[in-house]
């Protein structure tokens, strides 16, 4: 037997059986991983789109959190001397017919819209994701229930049915939450039940069933963190769907009452006055237009470096 | 170097210091480095190698076929007078399919599921304007007949998912033959067959290249297959050529430490049935780091200080034969190496354990009797409308068994047979129509699952794919302490049990907070272990517990599994269809076909001599690591049929050599022999 496994000699490391060798230790190990975190980053930055995507939603949530800060009037103060005055340098913006000032009601508009987005799509993702997984989990006759159910509420159109709402509660900013996340959820459910019917004849949630785990387990620990990320994505890219939502919404007068200040009335109120002060619809049309880039173009780069079999690849 | 056989006419495609880099997020990944060896016309060549090694990155940079990250750096590939590595993208797609054709691995996905054969084959024609459709037709037809698929004026116009595994890759040979190219590539043209099919196979490619005078490349980590197949071999390691020669020469008279290690590890070569398999330490080298010296020396079983500083030059020994090793030539030459083939030069692993006897086990772990698991096909009405009487098929028939405690049972079968279901009928993982499992004699069978979940402790299931079976997103701690997290132990701690787990497993602990897809094959699988034993189980079932594992590796995980037994008096039942692996680790064998057991009995006696003449084929269909054992007849011809359609008489009748009249009839019983064995066979063989 001429067995020579370590070579005294040398000193030089032995190998373990195991086949990580001695020098690579742990810190190789979480050091690999932060390369990988890197990578991602290196991927993101580099891509024209996410970093214009990342930069507007930035500025997005900077001027709506920061609105009370940097806004230069109150947004419900009325100046009517200087009511539709056009752009100029004490109203960049201009004024509308009451004479406020059109861009603090801009910054203030962003608060509404932000909220919106913010409440409106996290719970209706986290609502879609318990539904989706236990449509894609559950029996077959509660998979088809809930279909149904989420195939009815796609089908019907969200104009209608604010319309609806409306007219039996009255116009408000809770309404138009509840109607955004009614209408956002059944997209979440599906994507998040696709994704739990693949994983369900996986090899890995076979041996967690083989180890004793129960559903409620085998959904939060192993289903859910695998279906999640694909989630995130479309919040991202949902996120412009839903300020429409609620610019258009408000803009038809279902939305947020006066005199609070929101894209969709600002839009409404230029709307009325378009001849003499264009620059309303304009000044209002302008920050629903970059919010809608910003998340958009986000949410494609997210995917594109987080998915790459939809990706171009690099 | 000795090139000078390169050019004579003798060689078909000469590739010179190939060398490919991938481009990742990782770095640049060496893929192939100077790769060098010439392709010799009319023979068969194998490229053989471990997963890692770079052998199908040799075959796609021949046809320019390589993944968009990949990058030539260097060398070139002659082919006559061209240089394929150079050409164009249309002169590479005039050699493409016409001169050099390719057989894929797996023929289902190789193929276009929605055009017929009558049609794929016509179009790998396209280039002959002059030859009309039913000239091609014609063409084809013949060559469905070369390889052997009967019928083949009327399957031709069926699609791909009408073949059976066999039969499509038979298919898929025919079309890569279709356009008569001079080099056949086939990249590991048997490894989704069973192993009747690969032994017809095996022949098959060989007929034909003798025939029509072929060049054939195959590229495999089966090194039965290479040394039953070829006539040239060429050892790829890490992305080097290390050695090459005559398949004689590296069979009989390898020259480098990784070959003959290789060879060593192969358990279809170890005639002594010790249990414990020889093991190649270490890993592949992480092939983004600067590489220096001799690339197998971390690894080596032989390494010397200047195998780590410098690079091992060529030591030729013939005619496109040499090898890459420091002991074959120069100051550090070793006149005794290699030393004689019975001695053998890797060390096994760990420290060998004494098998405990067990002559007799006592009470039974798990006895299973007449277990039926049926599952339906067609639902009650569709039945009822469509007037199918049999709405089920029997994935498990009859089947009794039982596994001792410290004993290893293994459960042999080719795919289909209904192993895999059983294994998962005893953990309660499917539903079972009819007989009895029991446990330490308590009856278990479809029992609900809050009544089973305190068993499951001591049962565990290791699972078919190693990386697989382990959760995603969960690191390698949470993954092994979550067994007590199921049964709710508390009071216990996790971090230590954690810890404890993996030194049991030898899986070092920086591991721990690694993540699935950063392990290899044998270190999910030594977390696989782990999570199995973690609640210390009486009874582990392996489904494939070597599959997707090196050779060099899968000698770790079967000692380790011995050890583990050893020490803790496991009982094993193993479902696999790798007949040399367990050989060499189980006390006895059960043999399946078509969800019945045909036979059943000590291993060794099975081996040595087989009562059914299903089981008899299978010990001879696997391919032996030794070209002088080269078997001149398929022992079985056809494939498992299906299900749906199950014989009337003896399930094995339509392709038994030995079948009788009454096979076709009746299906035969158990039978219990003298020495205990089992068989269901009209006519035993002993």
């Amino acid at each position: 037997m001429s067995v020579n496994r370590s070579d005294p000699e040398t000193g030089l490391p032995p190998v373990d059986a195991s086949g990580l060798p001695d020098h690579l230790t742990e810190a190789d190990v979480r050091e690999s991983a932060a390369r990988e975190r890197r990578e991602k980053l290196r991927l993101f930055l580099t891509n024209w789109q996410g970093l214009g995507g990342l930069i507007l939603v930035t500025l997005f949530f900077a001027s709506a959190i920061f609105a009370p800060w940097i806004a230069p009037y109150e947004p419900n103060v009325l100046d009517v001397p200087s009511r539709l005055s056009g752009p100029t340098w004490d109203h960049l913006a201009g004024t509308d017919q009451l004479g406020r000032d059109t861009l603090s009601r801009i910054l203030y508009g962003g608060r509404v819209a932000l909220k919106i987005a913010a409440i409106g799509v996290s719970v209706a993702l986290v609502v879609g994701l318990i539904l989706g997984m236990i449509a894609g989990f559950g029996p077959r006759w509660l998979d088809n229930l809930l279909l149904l159910a989420f195939d009815t509420v796609r089908a019907f159109p969200t104009i209608v049915l604010a319309l609806a709402t409306v007219a039996l509660t009255g116009p408000s900013l809770g309404v138009v939450l509840a109607i955004v996340i009614i209408t956002s959820i059944p997209q979440y459910a599906r994507v998040a039940r696709t994704a739990t019917l693949t994983l369900r004849n996986t090899d890995f949630i076979l041996a967690e069933r083989s180890l004793g785990a129960g559903t409620a387990r085998t959904l939060l620990h192993h289903v859910m963190p695998n279906v999640v990320g694909p989630l995130l994505i479309l919040a991202a890219m949902d996120v412009p769907v839903v300020v429409t939502v609620e610019a258009g919404l408000s803009f038809l007068g279902l939305g947020v009452t006066p005199p609070t200040a929101s894209w969709g009335t600002i839009l409404n109120e230029g709307y009325l006055v378009i001849r003499d002060a264009p620059w309303m619809v304009v000044a209002g049309g302008i920050p629903l237009i970059l919010t809608t880039l910003g998340f958009t173009f986000l949410g494609e780069a997210l995917r594109d470096i987080f998915d790459p079999r939809m990706g171009k690849g690099s | 170097m000795p090139r000078d056989v390169t050019d004579t006419p003798e060689t078909l495609l000469d590739i010179r210091n190939l060398s490919v880099d991938f481009r990742t997020p990782r770095g640049r990944v060496k893929a192939l480095r100077d790769i060098s060896f010439p392709i010799r016309r009319n023979r068969i060549i194998g490229i053989v190698g471990e997963s890692g090694s770079g052998k199908s990155t040799v075959l796609w940079a021949l046809l320019g076929l390589l993944a968009k990250n990949a990058e030539v750096t260097g060398g070139e590939v002659r082919f006559g007078e061209r240089d394929l590595l150079h050409a164009s993208e249309a002169q590479l797609r005039a050699v493409r399919g016409e001169e050099i054709s390719v057989v894929f691995q797996d023929p289902m996905t190789s193929q276009i599921p929605v055009l017929t054969y009558a049609r794929q084959m016509r179009d790998i024609l396209y280039r002959r304007p002059g030859v009309s459709i039913a000239e091609k037709r014609r063409l084809a037809v013949e060559m469905l007949t070369k390889v052997g698929i009967p019928d083949p004026d009327k399957r031709i116009d069926q699609y791909p998912h009408h073949f059976s595994g066999g039969m499509r890759q038979r298919a898929g040979i025919a079309m890569a033959l279709l356009t008569g190219p001079q080099l056949l590539l086939a990249d590991e043209p048997t490894t989704a067959l069973d192993v009747t099919m690969e032994a017809q196979i095996i022949h098959l490619l060989q007929d034909l290249q003798r025939e029509l005078e072929a060049t054939v490349v195959v590229v495999s980590h089966n090194l039965g297959l290479i040394a039953e197949l070829c006539d040239d071999v060429v050892v790829m390691y890490a992305g080097e050529v290390i050695e090459a020669g005559e398949v004689r020469e590296i069979f009989h008279n390898a020259q480098h430490p990784y070959t003959r290690a290789l060879l060593e590890c192969d358990p279809a070569r170890i005639d002594d049935v010790s249990r414990k398999l020889p093991v190649i330490p270490g890993d592949i080298p992480d092939l983004t780091r600067a590489l220096s010296g001799c690339i197998y020396a971390p690894r080596c079983q032989r390494v010397m200080p200047v195998c780590r500083d410098e690079a091992p030059q060529e030591v030729a020994r013939g005619q496109a034969s040499f090898a890459r090793c420091h002991l074959l030539a120069g100051s550090h030459h070793d006149p005794d190496w290699p030393p004689p083939l019975d001695v053998m030069t890797v060390g096994l692993d760990g420290v060998a354990k004494s098998k405990p006897t067990h002559a007799e086990h006592g009470k039974p772990l798990l006895e299973i009797s007449d277990l039926n698991v049926r599952f339906e096909t067609v639902g009650p009405l569709r039945a009822r409308l469509k007037r199918i009487a049999q709405r089920h098929v029997d994935a498990v028939l009859d089947v009794s068994l039982s596994v001792g405690p410290g004993e290893t049972v293994g459960l042999v079968g080719e795919s289909g047979s209904g192993k895999t279901t059983l294994g998962r009928a005893v953990l309660n993982l499917v539903a079972s129509q009819a007989g009895t499992i029991r446990f330490e004699g308590q009856e278990i069978r479809n029992m609900p699952e809050s009544r089973f979940k305190p068993l499951r402790r001591d049962m565990a299931m290791m699972f078919q794919d190693p990386v697989g079976s382990l959760s995603p997103r969960k690191s390698v701690r949470a993954l092994i302490t979550e067994p007590f997290q199921i049964h709710g132990f508390t009071g216990v701690d996790l971090d230590a049990e954690a810890e404890r787990l993996a030194e049991m497993v030898r899986l070092p602990k920086a591991f721990l907070s690694r993540y699935p897809h950063e392990l290899s094959g044998g270190q999910a699988r030594r977390v696989g272990v782990a999570r199995a034993l973690a609640l210390n189980p009486k009874l582990i079932i392996a489904d494939e517990p070597t599959a997707g594992l090196d050779v060099s590796v899968q000698g770790e995980i079967l000692n380790l599994m011995a050890d583990l037994q050893a020490e803790h008096g496991l009982g094993y039942l193993i479902i696999t269809h790798n007949l040399p692996v367990v050989r060499h680790i189980a006390d006895r064998l059960a043999i399946m076909y078509l969800g019945r057991i045909v036979e059943e009995g000590r291993t060794a006696e099975i081996f040595k001599r087989p009562v059914h003449p299903y089981t008899r084929a299978l010990v001879e269909g696997v391919p032996q690591p030794d070209p002088d054992r080269r078997r001149m007849h398929v022992s079985i011809s056809g494939e498992v049929p299906s299900l749906l359609n199950r014989p009337k008489g003896c399930d094995f009748a339509g392709r038994c050599p030995l079948v009788q009249d009454r096979c076709r009839a009746e299906k035969p019983g158990h039978v219990t022999m003298a020495d205990g064995r089992r068989h269901a066979c009209h006519f035993p063989l002993a």
